[in-house]
């Protein structure tokens, strides 16, 4: 029998040292795993992808805005372009690299899979919105055309990603980018969000923590010096010129309003009756259409009648049945108070 | 529940009516195929029961039916058969269950689907059904539970209904066989097509949206000149429903005949169509899918305010409500939950004792020697007497014994507590606490049908409609401590905890250390479900949604019938299956010889040194492995096993027969010549505890997750953690002594 003291501490260390192998993600099996494929091709392929990017923006790459892009050194950046030159992807022309037909064919492919996947991340799993797009850089290089396809019928077969951008189809269509510019934009005109740059990380980060997402509507106000000032009720936002430029939004017909400051159910006392006028666009996937199947739609009242012992989740009468919904649905749920119109006797 | 489908159908003849003959189960041919369609919980599987006769189990719970049940019987001298299709709130292909009643109803061409209707909850169920005749012209509507409806002062004007819905409107109550017979008349002649229909479909999305789904629609008619909503398609084609986009691009939409039949032209024009339509999606509003549900909910509540009348008879007391105030009030709620549970486990151990003791003597003591003087008699060699009565017939007797009565008791009341709704209400008081580790409320329920049997638990966890909520369900189901354990557990409480304290405290502390253990399975779930909700199933999608329905007074002598039969008897059934070759098993491993010993004697010197270093021994290792099937005879194998290796030769009957002895004081003395300290006690309560699911549960789990993956996942966890506990355990226990 081996000494007990002895036998703990060798326990204790093996647990820890299998925790530090396999942890997910921070243990070192996972990191080397990555590191492994941070290969040549992802290199190729990010280089790829940002020549296409640049020519779909309209703007063109240069060996510069690579190595910038890619965070090498233009000595690299220009060996990867002289590969890529090699196998037919790209061409130099005067104004720096174009794409052939071939590469512009795996580029797409490449965006496809990235948006897919972002996609994926914001309508099937729980994955936080700001982790999105890194872990989107990572599969875009690791899954296979017909994976993306199944991905995509799976989804069933999603035109934009959750940022806004079309997905190309899989024979290589790609979808009009929607919007203009929130600079463009006169003032005293009510715009809806349909598009957020993600890229550079920080702003993309910095406007959604402001509550700046997709569906959102705000009014544009004016002009402070080069930024533009925007409200929706008591919210109002400064935005500078390069956070602007990241926002393509939709002008709406004139007369539309920007949103308000609605309560949401997580705000109605036991027995009121409300009206739901929204439900976020945060509230995405099968989330979204289990309340859309449930009678939670525009125009539906709702009351809520019984809170469980913890307060979450309360019960809510939803058209005749009483469900329930915890705090961060209700969260969601936007809805307008009905002013004291009796609402049981509705014959 | 499809299981059972495989049982035979006991009860037929009851409630027999002239021109209803009940035929049971899946019969080979039928001239009239019915499916049944609904949202969950509105009495979809008693109408199914009423039509066929067949106990399907019809808890008052959400989501029961998750495979489509069949049945079958006589009307007017033509074969029926019925589809039970799983209930769901609508038709749009969110979930398995969606796509299963949707595609039956889209592409298995019933001739007729039966919508069954709340008539308490009308708008939420017209949504369903509108979108059931946006697919279909064939269908009829029953209007369940206008009795509830009447008591909450809620009338529905059927025959307004059937005007407005252009479909056969029957109002009844299916537990009481009301409108049966006219719901059948109704669906049979609108089978045979002596009736038709002018079903209701919906119209008016914004201008745009029109323009392209009457487009769309224009296309589809021009190359499925038979299908008849060809508006629908569009609509479906626009969504990208996946299954609507493959019957197109193949042609089975249109039942086109054999691929090879089918023109090239026409292949061209639908990738044409499936294209066209894929383009047309990118200049939908982004909220396409939201305004969808709006018309039809818009449209459900213009149909329900015409042909409903609310608020009659203002109820003087509201039972629901105020039975609901009790069970979920921040005073009496937890009190109550904990009292109810304590008596239903109080009821299930008490009253299993003498039964269990009944065939224990029955099969055991008395059948057991009796065959094998039976065989003596006809001469059977003595291996074949071995391996088939000590070997094979006392493991399955012992688990009739161990396990039946216990399940035959707790499993109606459970279920008697479901059919009333107050399992719903325990899901809703507990939420917060299931949350907080990454999970579903309703693992509540499962966690305690686990206190019953695991395997039942995981099948129980059916009713999580959330994938990622579920899989937690299923891999921590295991730390329930199951029937099969209690026995264990009191066994060696007994013996080894209450002989450390003064007499009159013992059956005290021994009930206490048994409780402490199921409670700390409790804690190890809670644990086990926060930490792989934050590692392995951190990506898992999340989807809440709890419906609380009325109470409904139980029908106990159904339940019992059902329970029974859907619970109890399929539970056995498997136990046995998976008893039968363990049974074998134990036998021959204690008789094969290598060299000069057993294989089992080799495999306990061969354990040993493990078990002793995490506090067991090699005989409890060596029962673990060969009583996979079965927890039951954990404790028998160990005793035979203690026999076969110490060298007790004044009890047992020999290698290979497990055994109980009727007194503790001569099991503990046993096991403690085999070596047993209060260590070795404390750390199999631990095991028993902490150890793989029995086989039984881990094929129903591999059933129920169709994962080789997470099936691993579930049968090593318990293990691994059981073996580090025990050991740390033993460990700490050896450095303070």
């Amino acid at each position: 029998m081996p000494e007990p003291r002895f036998a703990l501490v060798l326990f204790v260390t093996v647990v820890v040292l299998l925790a530090l192998l396999l942890w997910p993600k921070t243990g070192l099996v996972p990191r080397l795993y990555r590191l492994s494929r941070f290969g040549q091709r992802v290199r190729l392929e990010d280089a790829l992808k940002h020549v296409f990017m640049c020519q779909q923006s309209g703007q063109t790459s240069s060996l510069q805005s690579l190595a910038g892009q890619l965070e090498v050194s233009t000595g690299q950046a220009a060996s990867f372009l002289s590969r890529l030159t090699e196998m037919g992807l790209v061409q130099m022309e005067g104004d720096g690299p174009k794409l052939t037909q071939e590469g512009a064919q795996t580029a797409v492919r490449i965006v496809r899979t990235h948006r897919l996947w972002e996609r994926y991340l914001a309508d099937r799993t729980g994955v936080p919105p700001v982790e999105w797009h890194d872990e989107a850089e990572r599969m875009e290089h690791s899954l296979s055309a017909e994976q993306t396809d199944q991905l995509e019928a799976r989804l069933g077969h999603p035109a934009w990603d959750p940022h806004g951008d079309p997905i190309p189809s899989s024979a290589g269509e790609i979808p009009p980018v929607p919007g203009i510019e929130i600079l463009a934009v006169k003032p005293g005109r009510t715009v809806e969000i349909v598009h957020l740059e993600d890229e550079p990380r920080e702003i993309y980060d910095a406007l959604l923590a402001d509550g700046l997402v997709l569906g959102v509507r705000v009014e544009v106000v004016g002009r402070r010096g080069r930024a533009v000032y925007v409200r929706a009720g008591s919210r109002e936002w400064t935005l500078d010129p390069v956070t602007a430029r990241n926002i393509s939004v939709r002008q709406l017909p004139i007369g539309e309003l920007p949103d308000l400051d609605r309560p949401t159910l997580l705000e109605v006392r036991q027995g009121e009756t409300v009206r739901v006028v929204e439900i976020s666009r945060a509230c995405q996937g099968p989330q979204r259409r289990r309340l859309l199947d449930l009678g939670v739609v525009i125009g539906t009242e709702i009351t809520p009648e019984l809170m469980s012992v913890a307060k979450d989740p309360v019960a809510y009468r939803i058209r005749g049945a009483l469900i329930a919904l915890r705090k961060q649905q209700a969260a969601w749920i936007s809805v307008q108070r009905l002013n004291g119109r009796d609402m049981v006797e509705v014959a | 529940m499809s299981d059972l489908s495989s049982g035979s159908c006991g009860g037929c003849s009851q409630h027999r009516t002239e021109s209803l003959v009940r035929l049971g189960l899946n019969p080979d041919k039928w001239d009239i195929l019915i499916a049944l369609a609904g949202n969950p919980n509105v009495g979809k599987s008693t109408v199914f029961n009423a039509l066929t006769g067949l106990r399907q189990h019809t808890g008052n719970w959400p989501g029961k039916t998750i495979v489509r049940a069949e049945g079958a019987f006589a009307h007017q001298e033509k074969r029926v058969k019925l589809v039970d299709l799983p209930g769901t709130y609508s038709l749009q292909a969110g979930s398995m269950d969606e796509e299963v009643a949707r595609d039956f109803i889209l592409f298995g061409r019933p001739d007729v689907t039966i919508v069954v209707v709340d008539a308490t909850r009308l708008e939420r169920n017209l949504n369903l059904t509108l979108q059931i005749l946006d697919i279909s012209d064939q269908v009829v509507v029953y209007l369940n539970l206008i009795d509830e409806a009447r008591r909450k002062g809620i009338a529905i004007d059927a025959n307004q209904l059937e005007r407005e819905l252009g479909v056969p409107v029957v109002s009844g109550v299916a537990r009481d066989n009301v409108g049966v017979e006219e719901l059948l008349d109704r669906a049979h002649g609108l089978a045979v097509g002596k009736t038709s229909t002018t079903p209701y479909r919906l119209q008016g999305y914004s201008d745009d949206v029109e323009k392209t789904v009457a487009s769309l629609a224009q296309s589809v008619k021009s190359i499925f000149p038979n299908v008849p909503n060809t508006r629908w398609v569009a609509l479906r084609l626009l969504n990208a429903d996946e299954a609507v986009v493959e019957s197109v691009r193949t042609g089975d939409l249109g039942q086109l005949g054999e691929e090879s039949d089918r023109p090239a032209v026409l292949t061209n024009q639908r990738t044409q169509l499936v294209d066209s339509a894929r383009r047309m999606r990118w200049d939908l509003p982004t909220d396409f899918h939201d305004r969808i549900s709006e018309r039809l909910y818009d449209a459900a509540q213009k149909i329900a305010d015409k042909v409903q009348m609310r608020g009659l008879s203002k109820a003087r007391f509201d039972f629901d409500r105020a039975l609901d105030g009790v069970l979920t009030s921040r005073l009496f709620g937890f009190p109550l939950m904990l009292a109810i549970l304590a008596v239903v486990f109080w009821i299930t151990i008490e009253g299993a004792n003498g039964p269990s003791g009944f065939l224990a003597t029955l099969l055991i003591d008395n059948a057991h020697p009796w065959l094998r003087n039976l065989a003596d008699t006809v001469g059977l060699p003595w291996w074949l007497s071995g391996f088939a009565l000590d070997g094979v017939y006392l493991a399955t007797a012992w688990v009739v014994a161990v396990m039946l009565p216990p399940m035959a008791i707790f499993f109606p009341i459970f279920t008697l507590l479901e059919d009333f709704g107050y399992l719903p209400r325990v899901a809703f008081n507990l939420d917060a606490l299931f949350r907080a580790a990454g999970s579903h409320g309703k693992q509540a329920l499962t966690m305690c049908m686990g206190f019953g049997c695991n395997a039942a638990g995981v099948v129980a966890t059916r009713v999580i409609d959330s994938p990622r909520e579920r899989l937690i369900a299923i891999i921590t189901n295991n730390f329930s401590l199951c029937n099969g354990r209690w026995p264990t557990q009191i066994l060696i409480a007994t013996i080894f905890i209450g002989a450390v304290v003064p007499a009159h405290l013992s059956g005290i502390v021994s009930a206490g250390a048994v409780v402490g253990i199921a409670v700390l399975g409790i804690v190890v779930m809670f644990g086990t479900s926060w930490l792989l909700s934050r590692t392995l199933l951190r990506g898992e999608a999340t989807s809440f949604s709890l419906e609380l329905p009325p109470y409904r007074p139980p029908r106990i002598l159904q339940t019992l019938y059902t329970s029974v039969i859907d619970r109890t008897l399929i539970v056995l059934w498997r136990a046995v299956i998976f008893a039968v070759p363990a049974g074998a098993v134990i036998w021959l491993a204690s008789n094969l010889n290598i060299g000069d010993a057993s294989f089992a004697e080799h495999m306990v010197s061969w354990l040993n040194p493990f078990g002793v270093l995490i506090g067991l021994n090699g005989v409890i290792l060596l029962a673990y492995v060969l009583a996979i099937p079965a927890n039951e005879i954990v404790i028998p194998t160990v005793l035979m096993l203690t026999v076969l290796t110490a060298d007790v030769s004044s009890v047992g009957s020999g290698a290979g027969i497990m055994f109980e002895l009727d007194n503790n004081d001569a099991t503990g003395e046993l096991l403690r010549s085999g070596g047993w300290t209060l260590l070795t006690a404390v750390n199999l309560m631990l095991f028993s505890l902490l150890h793989n699911p029995c086989s039984t549960t881990i094929y129903t789990i591999y059933k129920e997750t169709q994962s080789a993956k997470w099936t691993t996942v579930a049968t090593l966890l318990p293990v691994v953690l059981g073996v580090a506990i025990c050991f740390i355990v033993t460990q700490v226990w050896r450095l303070a002594v």
